[in-house]
């Protein structure tokens, strides 16, 4: 017998003997317990919460307005290496000019190749992407890996600029798994559908490890902002 | 002085008179109170039939164990779909020996670790070490830990029994300069120390606090965001989880994300929860490119097979640790092993032997925080007189057993009770010192070592019923 055989073969004996003790349950339905949703208006759900976990948030109505913004973060913040992600809606927006013309070094993640990429990812001071999804009902981005959005581009660098619309904001965290479910469809099989790797993110990085005392910035960036465009 | 904060052990008395006597830990204990333990209940509080949601949890787990030898083939299956890689591992031992393989087989000398118990129980960081492997805990608390040579005392607050002096006097001698106590200077030196660690690193170890069998993801819930790093920089990740862990399907994910953090420290969510699904895929600039998951016996089947299985439920989120008057009393290593708190005086026991830790399940006034405060509403106080009851089965003491036969003899005839209530009130009434009795001779002396022990009422409540009941009647 194999180890994976003889493992196996364990648990299965374990399994019997321990059922015949007690009920065995189905797996449960769930019926809509635990959904909280996010009320009437899902954006001030998400303010109240992401802010709460000491995230920013600047909402905006057009290009414009998220350029100006961005620029001024990167002001305030005095930094000058710029990390850019690439997704329809940062296309859109075409930050890499509009910084590159104003003097800042910005890295496009496009141009990167694996085999050279941790270096821009460890020296960069901000990091700028889109996200995949907003959970409302706990303030949190989503975000799946991918080609054009890296996991280093939201945790490496110590500050993030995450750029939104708020179409992509779902109620409630059941909703985020229906519609990562949904992606089975088209996908073939749900393990497909999911990314090499999938972030929520809720907040800046914390720690509580000294005196349960709240500090932030540990690992992951200390400060992160969220622009959120009118759709 | 034993050193309780290095070394396991099974001398709980010992230990809990230096925990009692230890100043700094007293105050961070009562700090657990105000932060987590409050949190917790606020957290309940906040969700809206966080009740109903909690047993919903609860049978979820019951049906995964139920059938979990299916859902580990199944989550086996998935991962190798993926391009992943999976190890079976019954005993530490096997686990130790898998994990230093697969680090030489990928050549990896670096490793960085997100905090992981299940890691603490195979003592994997000395064996890695012996294979010639540098090993850095990277979860902040734990990485303290590691250069102060001490053990975790809380599942997720592993450094709550330092104080800020303690832990500037730890990193700076690490790093050869006076660092001051201000908790955002030391936290930021550990940021920068590990960061190096991760640029460096080709081997990432992490646990898993879900496994789900239907995609074959690892579910990461960190605050720091070292679980990220560790799954985002080294080119090797192993994810070593017990095998309770596995859950069936995605959709369940979010039933036990919205307690976790909330059962923990009163979050909506953890910072970071992060789903791994296999390796890095085709054009990714970072990730791992291998993907190995080791799943882990040591002990469980035999606990999965007997009355104890419910423990196997936790989803070890320290909630029980917090609510515990015990826990608040003496902090984590008293308790001996790796897993500490009203959930650690069931596990200890049952990984490691009921006799090598007979005070253990009496470690509880069982007064039902712990189930009260557990995401799973997991029956601690149920499961340790469970073990009380073993351990009664294994007593060999003549003398305790013709104690109890006698005691039960009394209780099922009343007229003998009454009768040895009024000889144990002819005996003891004169030794009484205002009602109380301070000391006890004889085999009693134990029992007012540490309170004193009422005298029986000069009347029986049965007599003055009758008294009473006769004077209304006239």
């Amino acid at each position: 017998m194999t180890s994976r055989e003889a493992f196996l073969d364990r648990v299965r004996k374990a399994v019997a003997a321990g059922n015949r003790a007690g009920i065995v349950h189905p797996l449960p339905d769930r019926n809509g317990v635990g959904y909280q949703g996010a009320g009437s208006d899902p954006l001030e759900r998400f303010e109240i919460e992401w802010k709460a976990a000491g995230g920013q948030l600047h909402l905006l109505h057009d290009a414009d307005a998220a350029r100006a913004k961005v620029l001024d973060l990167i002001q305030t913040h005095q930094v000058r290496k710029i990390l850019l992600g690439s997704d329809p809606l940062l296309t859109t927006l075409d930050l890499q000019q509009f910084l590159q013309q104003r003097g800042l070094e910005v890295i496009k993640v496009q141009d990167l190749e694996a085999a050279t990429s941790p270096e821009p990812f460890f020296a960069a001071d901000i990091g700028i992407s889109g996200v995949d999804f907003l959970i409302a009902e706990t303030g949190s981005l989503v975000m799946r890996s991918a080609p054009n959005q890296p996991r280093s581009i939201s945790l490496l660098p110590p500050v993030h600029i995450a750029i939104a619309e708020r179409r992509q904001l779902v109620p409630d965290l059941f909703d985020l798994f229906h519609k990562t479910s949904e992606f089975s469809q088209d996908f073939g099989s749900l393990a497909s559908a999911l990314p090499s790797c999938l972030t929520l993110i809720t907040g800046p990085s914390k720690t509580g490890d000294i005196e349960l005392r709240l500090v932030t910035g540990v690992h992951g960036p200390g400060t992160v902002h969220v622009l959120m465009l009118d759709s | 002085m034993n050193d309780y904060a290095r070394h396991e052990h099974h001398d709980f008395p010992g230990a809990v008179h230096q925990a009692l006597a230890d100043e700094p830990l007293q105050a961070a204990l009562v700090r657990l109170t105000g932060t987590l333990m409050a949190g917790n209940r606020r957290g309940y509080a906040a969700l809206a039939d966080s009740d109903r949601l909690r047993d919903h949890a609860k049978q979820i787990k019951e049906h995964t164990l139920a059938h979990l030898d299916n859902y580990l083939e199944q989550l086996e299956a998935s991962v190798v779909k993926l391009g992943g890689k999976v190890h079976w591992a019954a005993s530490a031992e096997d686990a130790r020996a898998i994990i230093v393989d697969i680090a030489r087989q990928s050549s990896c000398k670096r490793a960085v670790k997100s905090k992981s118990m299940t890691s603490e129980e195979i003592h994997l960081n000395r064996a890695l070490e012996k294979a010639g492997l540098e090993v850095t805990e990277t979860d902040f608390g734990e990485f303290i830990l590691q250069v102060a040579g001490e053990r975790p005392s809380h599942l997720v607050a592993p450094a709550v029994h330092h104080t800020r002096e303690s832990v500037a006097r730890v990193l700076s001698k690490y790093v050869g300069d006076d660092l001051p106590d201000d908790p955002k200077t030391l936290a930021l030196t550990g940021r920068r120390i590990l960061r190096q660690e991760f640029h460096q690193a080709d081997l990432g170890i992490t646990g898993a606090n879900f496994a789900v069998a239907e995609t074959g993801t690892v579910v990461l819930v960190t605050n720091e965001g070292n679980g990220r790093l560790t799954t985002t920089c080294p080119r090797v990740h192993v994810a070593l989880m017990g095998m309770e862990k596995v859950i069936p399907r995605l959709a369940d994910l979010p039933v036990f994300l919205k307690l976790l953090a909330r059962a923990a420290t009163g979050q909506t969510l953890s910072v970071y929860t992060t789903l791994i699904t296999g390796p890095r895929r085709p054009g990714e600039l970072d990730g791992p490119e291998e993907f190995h998951l080791v799943i882990l016996d040591n002990g469980r089947s035999r606990i999965l097979a007997g009355p104890f299985r419910e423990s196997l439920e936790c989803i070890r989120c320290g909630a029980c640790l917090n609510a515990c008057p015990v826990y608040r009393r003496i902090g984590g290593h008293a308790y001996g092993g790796v897993y500490s708190g009203p959930i650690g005086s069931i596990l200890t026991p049952l990984y490691d032997s009921v006799s090598n830790n007979p005070e253990l399940p009496h470690a509880s006034s069982l007064c039902g925080a712990c189930q009260a405060a557990c995401p799973v509403k997991i029956n601690i106080p149920r499961m340790l007189i469970g073990l009380r009851e073993v351990q009664h089965h294994h007593r060999t003491s003549t003398w305790e057993h013709l104690a109890y036969k006698l005691w039960s003899l009394v209780l099922r005839k009343p007229r003998l009770y009454r009768l040895a209530l009024r000889f144990a009130r002819m005996l003891l009434g004169p030794l009484a010192d205002d009602g109380w009795l301070k000391r006890l001779p004889g085999p009693g002396a134990g029992w007012t070592h540490a309170r004193d022990f009422p005298v029986p009422a000069s009347r029986s409540f049965r007599d003055r019923w009758r008294e009473l009941y006769a004077k209304k009647e006239k």
